[in-house]
């Protein structure tokens, strides 16, 4: 086996074709930058699903002067009425823990959250953010009681379960994922006939070389080798493509809404790199396997 | 070298046989000219021989071999030792004449130092000496089919089949090319050269297979062209 007879074989078929070879690299790069961004996004729902899972609360606001429930009526909760709450919250049977969170303790926390955005903190001053009771459930699944036994108990502005928030946060999550990988498939489903034309194209530029390596005995990975790597190669190129755009995703997009959306765990560049790698070699291969299947059709040995 | 047993070839969506019932055997270092009219089946005869198709009916042996049951895998290392030369000359034309050459050895992976030996020395064989980097088009019609030769003979095959080589040299040129064939057939190669050239079955005198609708009609040692009646 001659290296260099086969690089060149490649070189020239890429060059040959180098509108088709710019096409397919463009479509790999994308079917692969959706592929892994749809990947990415997986593992960050995955790895912050089971962190918020465990630490999921029922908070039950307080009234203060603030709060629009007319059942409040401008007025903080009497000591009474938290009182009576606490003694409701204990006597339940799924509440694991409750604990109590202060106006200060809630605008400390309320500062620290959204130390990125100052204007927003500044508007705020103590005692704008209510104070409130933080139950901890046994099962996340029951919540159900806990909210109906406290919902409309006099002192208390709103009951929410942070479950619901986080259900709807981890559908638009998994909605994402989805349409990437869906917009991925279609994409790939593209570069495969791409491959396929592109190849097809290349083996009829060279019909008269592969004529002749066949009349004088070229053994078929020899005629073969040239137009699979040649698809193994813009597959490549085009996985490097999706990796900058992979990088770029983590960067702007993760990252991004990891910042704003306060997601609890990074996304690592580790994994950041797995999922790169995982797309090079399924876009090689892909291509690779695109091309050998077309030649089975279109180069008679 | 080269042995047909009753073999039949019948293409696929054609009613008229392409061979019919042929049994010719050609010995080693013999040199023989495949004559007939168009379409009476010279080329399906070369083919059969590449396996470049199988018979319909009936056995072809090369080289001591059942082609019918010689591996797909096998067919290239049967093609490397099968020399092929055709009317149209099939040279690469982006590549001059040592390369071309080359090529053949290339492609079945032969080392360069060896191709660097070898080449040259068919190039001067066939009467290129000093033309070794010129391209294609640079060269006469004569001296294409000389280079298709050289890329024939260059890997020292037991078998030269020769497909028209003369259909579209002048004749002066063609009488340069058939001693260069003959010259070839003088290494102990066997030579089976399918053509219509009349003058030049003529003047040769060796061995005529005829061939006409697919069948064997003539087979003669020291022959000419036309049925001697």
């Amino acid at each position: 086996m001659r290296v260099q007879f086969v690089l060149q074989e490649i070189w020239i078929g890429l060059r040959r074709n180098l509108t088709m070879t710019i096409s397919l690299v463009i479509t790999v790069a994308i079917a692969m930058a959706l592929f892994g961004t749809g990947l990415l996004i997986k593992a960050q729902v995955d790895s912050s699903k089971s962190y918020w899972y465990d630490k999921i609360e029922v908070s039950i606001f307080l009234c203060n002067k603030v709060s629009s429930n007319t059942q409040c009526g401008k007025a903080d909760a009497t000591q009474e009425q938290k009182n009576q709450i606490k003694q409701t919250l204990d006597g339940l049977s799924q509440v694991a823990e409750v604990t109590y969170e202060s106006k200060d303790q809630a605008f400390a926390r309320f500062r620290e959250s959204f130390a990125s955005t100052p204007g927003f903190t500044q508007s705020a001053r103590p005692g704008d953010i209510p104070d409130s009771y933080r139950v901890r459930l046994k099962n996340p699944q029951e919540y159900k009681e806990v909210v109906d036994a406290v919902y409309g108990m006099p002192g208390v502005d709103q009951v929410v379960n942070e479950q619901e928030i986080l259900k709807k946060f981890f559908r638009i999550l998994g909605g994402l994922q989805w349409a990437a990988l869906l917009i991925a498939l279609i994409q790939v489903f593209a570069a495969v006939m791409l491959v396929g034309n592109t190849v097809r194209l290349s083996a009829f530029n060279r019909r008269r070389e592969t004529g002749i390596m066949r009349l004088v005995g070229a053994s078929n990975t020899y005629i073969q080798l040239p137009f699979i790597l040649e698809g193994a190669i813009a597959g490549m190129i085009g996985g490097l493509f999706a990796a900058v755009l992979l990088v770029g995703s983590k960067v702007f997009l993760i990252d991004r809404l990891q910042g704003s959306l306060q997601f609890a765990s990074q996304l690592s560049w580790t994994s950041v790199f797995g999922v790169i790698v995982f797309s090079i070699c399924v876009g090689v291969l892909l291509c690779a396997v695109a091309s050998f299947l077309t030649l089975r059709r279109y180069l008679r040995i | 070298m080269i042995h047909f047993d009753n073999v039949t070839k019948v293409y696929p969506n054609q009613n008229r046989p392409a061979l019919q019932h042929v049994n010719v055997a050609v010995e080693k270092g013999e040199f023989v000219f495949l004559v007939g009219p168009s379409g009476s089946g010279k080329s399906t005869f070369l083919r059969l021989v590449l396996k470049e198709e199988r018979p319909s009916q009936g056995h072809v042996h090369v080289a001591g071999k059942d082609l019918g049951r010689l591996n797909n895998w096998k067919v290239p290392h049967l093609r490397r030792r099968i020399g092929c030369v055709f009317q149209d000359f099939r040279l690469l034309p982006n590549k001059n004449v040592f390369e071309n050459v080359a090529f053949a050895l290339e492609v079945i992976g032969k080392p360069r130092r060896f191709i660097g030996k070898v080449v040259p020395e068919v190039i001067d064989l066939v009467g290129l000496e000093g033309k070794a980097h010129r391209m294609p088009d640079e060269l006469s019609g004569g001296e294409q089919q000389r280079v298709a030769i050289a890329r024939a003979f260059v890997n020292r095959p037991m078998i030269l089949l020769a497909d028209e080589p003369t259909g579209n040299i002048d004749p002066a040129t063609s009488i340069g090319i058939m001693k260069v064939l003959d010259r070839i057939n003088r290494t102990g190669t066997t030579v089976v050269m399918a053509t219509h050239d009349a003058a030049i079955v003529d003047a040769f005198r060796k061995r005529v297979v005829e061939l006409e609708d697919g069948r064997v009609v003539r087979d003669q040692s020291r022959g000419v062209y036309g049925q001697a009646y």
